[in-house]
């Protein structure tokens, strides 16, 4: 890690510990006082970033880029069933293991953050794209208002399942996650949707 | 001019949401505006709200107080497994039943204001428990691990359901909820689990 990217981590983990420690809302934290705590100057902050909606979206992004690029090579690499079901479970479980502490932080305030919402939009609909293309691939034979209709199923669970390990510990994050994706499995088997 | 408490309460709701609705800052959502608006004196109002956040909390609370009076009624009346997986399907047809046009607002304050969080936790409790008894009931023969998996799952997939129903139509939540439902059937029917 260059030290331009440490300087960066830095920010963004002392900002979200800030936030946690004292349970404040997005508008309550100020760039001046992530910079005290870091022992940073201002300008030094702001030459990375000149709001706190810029470190939220930098950290949405990265999160998103990781599953992304995961998931595009993947697609690429994958040639049968096998793989497109392996690629679907292994995403799950990269997006959960990678979660940060603070992911409840940044999960909740999304909704509020133009950019971060207009981000959390693009990925949803990202998601929704790829999931239907491995669930095709994974899951043959299915036609193509049952593929919708089941991706869109998933999407909602995987969504649920975000919010669920956002605010749980690690260690219950764990304990969810193989359940969670039989649940996927048997729901993508199901013949009632045929 | 508003002259009966309710019609105060339900057009200070309704304001709160407008305003949001207009300009996403909560901080923006004060006493003394909507006051203003609905003309009458911030005093007659605050007898009724102490903040905005008052306003989400209490508009929170009243929903899911009429949907959990509703659902007991249906869970007291049951006696048979049969009964019992009813009144577990009941529970989410009139969650989307009694759906407002402003559940997506009422939700994501619900996920950002701090007392609303703290509600929405405790009231999350609250209907893990129930769906937990409903499932033991419903689907008798499972033991106690199995129920608390299971119904973790079952959370998991309701809050994803929550967070993309109140972003559709009328007629698509009702498409929705059929997929849903189906899902969720299937999930406490699998064998795997026993």
């Amino acid at each position: 890690m260059n030290k331009e990217t440490q300087s960066k981590v830095k920010i963004i983990e002392k900002t979200f510990e800030s936030i946690k420690r004292d349970n404040k809302g997005v508008t309550n934290v100020s760039l001046l006082s992530v910079a005290e705590e870091l022992s940073m100057p201002y300008e030094d902050l702001t030459s990375f970033f000149l709001t706190l909606e810029d470190i939220y979206l930098n950290e949405q992004k990265r999160s998103n880029r990781k599953i992304e690029a995961y998931l595009e090579s993947g697609l690429s690499n994958s040639k049968n069933a096998n793989d497109a079901k392996n690629l679907f479970e292994n995403t799950i479980r990269l997006f959960v293991n990678e979660l940060p502490e603070y992911a409840d932080v940044v999960w909740a305030a999304t909704p509020f953050l133009p950019k971060c919402l207009k981000e959390k939009i693009r990925m949803k609909a990202y998601l929704k794209k790829t999931f239907k293309k491995i669930i095709k691939k994974g899951w043959p034979g299915k036609i193509e208002s049952v593929l919708d209709r089941q991706t869109d199923l998933c999407i909602l669970s995987f969504y649920g399942l975000y919010e669920y390990c956002a605010r749980a510990k690690k260690k219950d994050r764990k304990a969810i996650l193989e359940d969670f994706i039989n649940m996927l499995n048997l729901h993508l088997q199901d013949r009632l949707f045929f | 001019m508003v002259n009966s408490p309710t019609k105060l309460k339900d057009k200070a709701v309704k304001r709160a949401v407008n305003n949001l609705r207009k300009d996403k800052r909560v901080e923006a959502i004060n006493l003394g505006v909507i006051a203003n608006e609905l003309e009458v004196s911030l005093e007659e109002l605050q007898i009724y709200y102490s903040s905005g956040e008052d306003i989400f909390l209490k508009a929170q609370k009243r929903d899911w107080d009429s949907l959990h009076s509703y659902w007991d009624k249906q869970i007291k009346k049951s006696k048979t497994p049969g009964d019992y997986k009813d009144a577990f399907d009941v529970f989410f047809e009139r969650f989307v039943e009694t759906l407002s046009d402003d559940a997506d607002l009422m939700l994501e304050m619900s996920c950002y204001l701090p007392a609303c969080i703290k509600y929405r936790e405790r009231n999350r409790k609250k209907v893990r428990k129930k769906f937990r008894s409903l499932i033991k009931k419903g689907w008798p023969g499972k033991d106690d691990k199995v129920i608390a998996r299971q119904t973790e799952l079952i959370i998991i997939i309701f809050y994803g359901f929550v967070d993309r129903v109140v972003q559709l139509s009328k007629p698509e939540r009702l498409k929705l909820l059929r997929d849903f439902r189906n899902m969720i059937n299937l999930q406490l029917q699998d064998r795997r689990f026993f």
